[in-house]
């Protein structure tokens, strides 16, 4: 019985790995369709966008199963429920990369986005999402930390880009509609961001057993 | 083992105790049988001669303990008294067996329960002179009886006896199991042992000694393995049909970019690219696959085999090989061979161009001559560049078959300044040589082409009335020789790229400046042919100096 369980947890574990890796493809593809638009990247943005809801709740159904058929307690418990957290974070990492291809088709054939430091930001998304996978796959939670932390340096980027885009209508170097359709990758990259923060704290959550809320919760009372 | 030394104490106790119990109880029995009958006896015949001598009075007279009996029959068998029941109320004692018996042989006796007092009672019966028989009985215990009154001594014998074989028990079997406690497992000897054990300590000596070599065998086997997958240049991984990785190398953990792995995992945390996890898949639905897959610019090669285990798959080995290098030498050959045919093209469409033009008639007569020229001039350049590419190929491929030589770069460079004078003089551009005479060896012709090219690319790129300096020398211990010019320069980012075939930094003019492109590669190709090393600074417009080092 707790053998079946243990292969079980390992497939949920592979499951999750898998849906990661679907997640930083999306995502990079997504991004290149930005700077190479190619329309059938895009198309590939959406195809594994499907692949990542489909996932999505494989690993769900899966969970579902190992809570009710097994019961699990403690760290076992913890796995499980960060990993139906970690899902629904992948989700939307997923539905945001879908959304970015999506903008990335308007903005084809103009280069304001060579004019902006978006690129840039598009790359440390990239390594957000990248790392905070690779922590949970290595239980690595210094990696997680290290995400958390550069969370912030995501969210200065957005700053900037706004402060940029706005100095080039103001120079009347860009039309309105571009500009708009960049600020709005630029936010979708910072919730990436975001996202990919989440699935660090939740890494977190499952080796330590205390999630940072509650942590910052404690240190505050 | 001591439980049973203890049961089996216990056992032989038991056993010894009740059979001696009933044993003694069944002697000391008939001893006290025969015993009572010789005091009954006895007292009878004192009795009697009472009865005798003093009559009923005497009876009456007896004190008796409760369970002695004595009654007076007459001769005809009826009671004449009895002590110990009512006379009157007595039945005929005509009947009984001592009675009888002491009538015939004038005294008798017997043994019976009693119908009076229910009991075991022992009758002894005496004639007197008078006829009648006085008779003397006794009440004992049945054997029975006997046994049980010692019940409370064998019992609390029993329990002693239980108290001594725990004891006893304990003590001897630890002395009979302390030697084979004592028996080292690891390296059993018999100095204080049994030697019923022999065969089992025996037994246990060889296989430990099996063991032992198997297990350096299989250590020795693991080392070999290691060694060999360690020392592979190609990444190797085993896993099994869950994924979990079980045997892997360093050259796998360093082509997927993975860090140290831990205990039972996945193999998927080793690398999560697309290709990778398909190929896992793949080779787990039993299928052989080989991908390619790029990571962090590495370009690796991807073989997956499943691994069947009595018609099960039990897992797959994956080998994965750098190919970067294949990969980028196939790119260059593909753009190499895409170069070589437009380069050759171009001349050829103009050649066909004015000739059809020639042919048809249509040019004037006094233009025939410059379209010559042209078709001349053009099939020179495709002369030049197959000469060129056959150069390089022959250079690539590194042939023995040339005579090597002491050649002074410095009178080389003079044969070809002079060479070239005509063709710099042409532009006004001054090429001089300087430094000390320097000999290397090597292959003239190949060193001549060398420092022809480079010349040649000084003169091309240089500006009208500028200069070029052959110069040669030793320095640092390494001859040199160098060709500095005034020219354009190549600007940074082409630094690079320069030597690649078909390389130009400026495309849109190359046909203004001829040459085929492969000057510089040649250069390169025949400083690698002497194992010489060719180095570029250069200034963007103040002009470019190549030094070729041996």
């Amino acid at each position: 019985m707790r053998l079946k369980f243990d292969e079980q947890l390992e497939t949920l574990n592979v499951e999750l790995i898998k849906m990661g890796a679907l997640c930083e493809e999306a995502i990079s593809m997504a991004l290149k369709s930005l700077s190479e638009s190619d329309p059938s990247l895009i198309e590939k943005v959406f195809t594994t966008d499907g692949e990542i809801d489909r996932k999505e709740r494989e690993i769900e159904a899966l969970c579902m199963r190992l809570l009710l058929q097994q019961q699990p307690v403690a760290r076992d418990l913890r796995q499980i429920s960060s990993a139906l957290k970690m899902i629904s974070d992948m989700e939307r990492i997923g539905d945001q990369a879908s959304d970015i291809a999506e903008i990335s088709t308007y903005l084809m054939g103009t280069d304001v986005e060579k004019q902006t430091k978006i690129e840039k930001m598009a790359a440390e998304a990239i390594k957000m999402v990248t790392e905070s996978i690779d922590s949970y796959v290595k239980h690595d939670i210094e990696l997680a930390r290290k995400v958390i932390e550069y969370d912030d340096v995501v969210d200065n980027y957005f700053i900037e880009i706004k402060r940029e885009i706005v100095e080039l209508i103001a120079k009347g170097e860009t039309n309105g509609e571009d500009s708009i359709d960049l600020l709005m990758i630029a936010k979708y990259l910072e919730r990436i961001g975001d996202h990919a923060t989440n699935i660090a704290e939740w890494v977190e959550y499952s080796i330590t057993g205390v999630h940072k809320d509650e942590g910052d919760q404690e240190k505050r009372d | 083992m001591r439980k049973k030394i203890f049961k089996g104490m216990l056992l032989i106790s038991l056993i010894t105790l009740l059979v001696s119990a009933v044993v003694i109880t069944v002697v000391q029995y008939s001893i006290f049988s025969k015993d009572m009958e010789k005091e009954l006896k006895a007292e009878a015949e004192f009795i009697g001669a009472g009865v005798e001598a003093m009559g009923q009075e005497y009876l009456e007279s007896l004190e008796l303990t409760s369970d002695r009996r004595v009654t007076w029959i007459n001769s005809d068998g009826s009671v004449i008294f009895d002590t110990a029941a009512d006379t009157e109320a007595m039945e005929d004692h005509a009947d009984r067996e001592e009675f009888i018996e002491a009538l015939e042989k004038g005294e008798g006796h017997a043994e019976r329960k009693s119908e009076t007092l229910s009991r075991r009672t022992v009758y002894y019966a005496k004639l007197l002179d008078d006829g009648t028989v006085i008779r003397v009985s006794n009440i004992r215990g049945t054997p029975q009886m006997a046994m049980l009154n010692t019940v409370v001594p064998v019992v609390a014998v029993l329990v002693g006896v239980l108290i001594l074989s725990i004891v006893l028990s304990s003590a001897i079997s630890d002395r009979i199991t302390r030697p084979i406690n004592l028996i080292d497992l690891n390296s059993p000897s018999l100095d204080r042992g049994y030697e019923e054990l022999e065969p089992l300590v025996g037994k246990i000596n060889r296989q430990n000694k099996m063991i032992e070599s198997q297990i350096e065998d299989m250590s020795r086997q693991r080392q070999e393995f290691m060694t060999i997958t360690e020392n592979m240049v190609e990444g190797f991984l085993v896993i099994d049909n869950k994924m979990e990785l079980l045997t892997y190398n360093r050259a796998a953990l360093s082509l997927l970019g993975a860090s140290e792995p831990g205990k039972n995992v996945s193999v998927l945390t080793l690398n999560r690219k697309e290709e990778f996890i398909s190929a896992v898949e793949e080779a787990l639905d039993g299928c052989h696959t080989i991908k390619n897959m790029e990571n962090s610019g590495i370009c690796c090669q991807i073989i997956a085999n499943p691994v069947y285990n009595s018609d099960k798959l039990s897992g797959a080995v994956i080998v994965i090989m750098d190919v970067t290098e294949k990969e980028r030498l196939d790119s260059m050959r593909r753009e190499f061979t895409s170069n070589v045919s437009h380069e050759l093209r171009t001349p050829l469409t103009s050649i066909f161009g004015m000739s059809e033009l020639i042919m048809s008639g249509t040019v004037p007569e006094k233009d025939v001559l410059d379209f010559a020229k042209s078709i001349h001039d053009e099939t020179g350049r495709m002369i030049q560049l197959v000469n060129d590419i056959l150069r390089l190929s022959q250079l690539d491929e590194n042939k023995n078959n040339y005579q090597t030589e002491q050649v002074d770069l410095n009178a080389l460079g003079r044969v070809v300044a002079e060479r070239l004078k005509l063709t710099a003089g042409d532009r006004g551009i001054d090429i001089s040589v300087t430094g000390e005479p320097v000999e290397v060896n090597g292959v003239y012709t190949i060193l001549e082409e060398l420092v022809y090219n480079l010349c040649d690319n000084a003169i091309k790129y240089n500006i009208d009335g500028g200069k070029v300096v052959i110069d040669t020398g030793v320095k640092d211990g390494q001859p040199y020789v160098s060709v500095e010019d005034t020219g354009i320069g190549i600007p940074k980012e082409h630094l690079s790229r320069v030597f690649e075939r078909f390389y130009r930094v400026d495309k849109s003019h190359s046909k203004k400046i001829g040459g085929t492109g492969l000057g510089l590669s040649i250069v390169k190709h025949a400083a690698a042919f002497h194992g010489a090393k060719v180095s570029v600074q250069s200034t963007v417009g103040k002009g470019t100096k190549m030094t070729v080092t041996f």
